[in-house]
């Protein structure tokens, strides 16, 4: 009985041509625009350092660290940023007059960049200070440790100061040099799988409807059938499951072998994380397919609100992933997609090992939580109105 | 004959409407039992409680003598529906949508294969077997709805109104098909809008409206409900106001209806109605082309019981 519905359910949605499209060949239409979006890049050659401003104020010069690290962007012959030194309202104007891509500001001890629109150079210049924010939170830390180490012997603060300056212009050199420049776009490409991952959600989702009899007619065919619920359930997620990671893992080696994107040494977890996260779209959109209680297209448009949100907040689209943790951070902790992209940041960015289990397990539990919550929703369940 | 089907009290409020009200019935072994009522009356919401996919608020369900819950894996082995609604895989063939459904109830591979073209030859889809829904006309697209319900010859099938909006060969063809299913043993309870299809093919008849049963019984002792004896259809070519005041006055005649050069008129007794018509007729020298008698209908009896069209 498994494998009579596995099966079908494998048929149906090879040949169900939307779901195809939203699940395989978008991915790709996204992974080929953004290699054509971002080949410029790859050729050091064609890059040249753009204009930029900094709000040259009290608390830019409070944030010391910070200050200095993003000046050592600005120098030199293989600098990042023509940075000018002005006021606020000097930079508003040349940022309507784009004359200059943004600009850096510092407010309440975080650092802040300020665009009029998206495009190759503002996403260099947010992801440039979003990493040097997340060096200098890192040192922070590392220092604050250290004086509280040392109580009641005398701290070498300025050895501290000039270790942080150091560690935090050392950990940019991804921004400065050619690799960094590919590692930019790379960025991009796993977002991307974040969000192929996820739509696996609106794919759970389908098959759920089909055994949903409040929502369709096939669902009421099957409730009415001397099978087990839970035999069918699972054997339509296990096939659209399987879809998914075939998905994902066909558009990680098109990325890789045709497109040329380099994923470095971490084949294994990347494929890891996408299965990971493959699993956990597929609880979410079991999940959201039961406790939504209304008809399928509205649920399909609520679930595609919902992915799409959480690639917004993760860092597609655009808009950095760091801004979106300073507005609202709780949100990616939360988000299967900003926990995917969190665990592509922490494998490429940091080569955290730590943080990369931390995401798979807990996109694991959330997977577990969507489960256990999707099988109370299922269990004898008889309805209302139909 | 046993009963299959029990119902006893059963009671379903949609908020402060009642839809079903206190309703108890019986449907015996072999027969098909017809369900009638116009919309909304509470047909539908019958079906789906008696198939555990609606909670009920009262009232007891056994079929084949057992209590019937989302769980009772054995009673549900034995029944088949058939949804108003198409219910199919766009994507899955004719022979792959019944295989399907079929493999739901059925395991093991060689019987199913019997099974499934037993139903594509029932409903005449032999030829289709390898066509996708899509390339299918609306008939034949209800009688792959109908193979998918029955194909694993269940003891007891729901059919509700499988020849909504079909063509006349299909709807003959769905006929027969479900004739043979009677013949072959199946309890059958059918809901249509239909009165030819109920008078031609129903053993007996519960007409539901405000989710309480208003009559029931055979077709002839429904329409011995009726209050009607016989109902004339006369096209006259033209009939003058006095002439019409006329045929109140006719004996046994209860009521009289002139629209469209179309004389209705019905009576509630006697026996040589018409003869007695024609004589009228021609003595006060009214011109007629056609002239026949009916006796009431099912769709009659309806009407006065419900006051309103099976079709409304």
């Amino acid at each position: 009985m498994f494998w009579h519905s596995f099966k079908y359910a494998f048929k149906t949605l090879i040949k169900n041509r939307a779901l195809v499209f939203w699940t395989l060949a978008f991915p790709f239409i996204l992974a080929i625009l953004f290699n054509l979006a971002f080949s410029r890049l790859h050729d050091y050659d064609v890059f040249e350092a753009f204009d930029v401003a900094v709000i040259d104020d009290a608390e830019y010069k409070k944030a010391e660290i910070f200050s200095e690290a993003f000046k050592s962007l600005s120098e030199g012959d293989e600098r990042l940023f023509n940075t000018q030194y002005i006021d606020k309202d000097e930079a508003e104007k040349k940022l309507d007059a784009d004359e200059i891509v943004g600009y850096v500001y510092v407010e309440g001890g975080d650092a802040k960049v300020k665009i009029r629109q998206n495009g190759t150079n503002q996403t260099i210049l947010a992801l440039a200070v979003e990493q040097i924010s997340q060096g200098v939170k890192i040192v922070n830390d590392v220092a604050m440790t250290q004086i509280a180490r040392s109580a009641g012997q005398k701290v070498d603060v300025e050895k501290i100061y000039r270790d942080a300056v150091a560690t935090v212009t050392d950990a940019e050199p991804n921004i400065k040099d050619d690799s960094r420049v590919m590692n930019i776009v790379s960025i991009e490409f796993y977002t991307l799988i974040a969000m192929a991952c996820m739509q696996g959600a609106m794919m759970s989702a389908e098959l759920m409807n089909r055994c949903l009899p409040n929502i369709s007619n096939r669902g009421k065919r099957v409730a009415i059938a001397p099978t087990r619920k839970g035999v069918i359930v699972l054997s339509n997620l296990l096939a659209g499951y399987v879809m998914l990671v075939f998905s994902v893992c066909a558009l990680i080696a098109f990325m890789r072998f045709v497109l040329g994107v380099e994923f470095g040494d971490n084949m294994g977890l990347i494929m890891l994380l996408a299965a990971v996260g493959s699993l956990t779209a597929t609880m979410m959109g079991m999940f959201l397919s039961i406790v939504l209680k209304t008809n399928e297209s509205a649920k399909n448009v609520i679930i595609l609100i919902v992915t799409m949100a959480g690639c917004l907040f993760a860092g597609m689209f655009g808009v950095t992933k760091g801004f979106f943790d300073n507005v609202a951070p709780v949100v990616n902790k939360i988000s299967p997609v900003g926990q995917i992209t969190d665990g592509y940041y922490a494998l490429f960015y940091y080569d955290d090992m730590a943080r990369f289990t931390t995401d798979i397990v807990s996109l694991l539990i959330v997977a577990g939580v969507f489960l256990a919550l999707s099988i109370r929703g299922l269990r004898r369940q008889r309805y209302d109105s139909i | 004959m046993k009963n299959v089907i029990e119902v006893k009290h059963l009671v379903k409020s949609y908020g402060s409407n009642r839809a079903i009200d206190d309703l108890s019935f019986n449907v015996k072994e072999g027969e098909i039992l017809g369900l009638l009522g116009p919309n909304g009356s509470g047909k539908t919401t019958t079906m789906n409680s008696i198939l555990s996919l609606l909670k009920f608020d009262d009232g007891e369900i056994r079929i084949f003598g057992k209590e019937m819950s989302p769980s009772a894996y054995d009673i549900k082995a034995k029944i088949g529906v058939v949804f108003q609604e198409v219910a199919v895989f766009d994507e899955l063939t004719v022979y792959g949508n019944i295989d399907y459904f079929c493999g739901l109830y059925i395991q093991d591979k060689e019987t199913r294969a019997r099974y499934v073209n037993d139903a594509l030859n029932l409903v005449g889809l032999k030829e289709n077997k390898s066509q996708y829904p899509k390339q299918l006309s609306g008939g034949l697209l209800r009688r792959l709805n109908i193979a998918c319900g029955i194909a694993h010859k269940p003891k007891l099938i729901f059919l509700d109104e499988p020849t909504v909006a079909v063509d006349p060969q299909s709807r003959n063809n769905i006929l027969e098909g479900i004739k043979k299913l009677r013949d072959d043993g199946a309890t059958i309870i059918y809901t249509t809008h239909y009165m030819e299809e109920v008078e031609i093919l129903c053993d007996r008849v519960i007409i539901l409206d405000h989710g309480k049963i208003i009559a029931s019984g055979t077709n002839d002792e429904l329409k011995a409900l009726a209050k009607i004896e016989e109902k004339v259809t006369i096209e006259v070519a033209e009939l003058s106001p006095n002439q019409l005041s006329g045929f109140d006055d006719i004996k046994n005649v209860s009521s009289v209806e002139y629209e469209d050069g179309v004389l209705k008129v019905v009576y509630n007794k006697g026996k040589n109605n018409l003869a007695e018509m024609v004589e009228y007729l021609q003595s006060h020298k009214i011109k007629y082309s056609k002239i026949f008698a009916e006796r009431p209908t099912l769709n009659d009896v309806f009407l006065e019981l419900t006051g309103k069209e099976l079709r409304d």
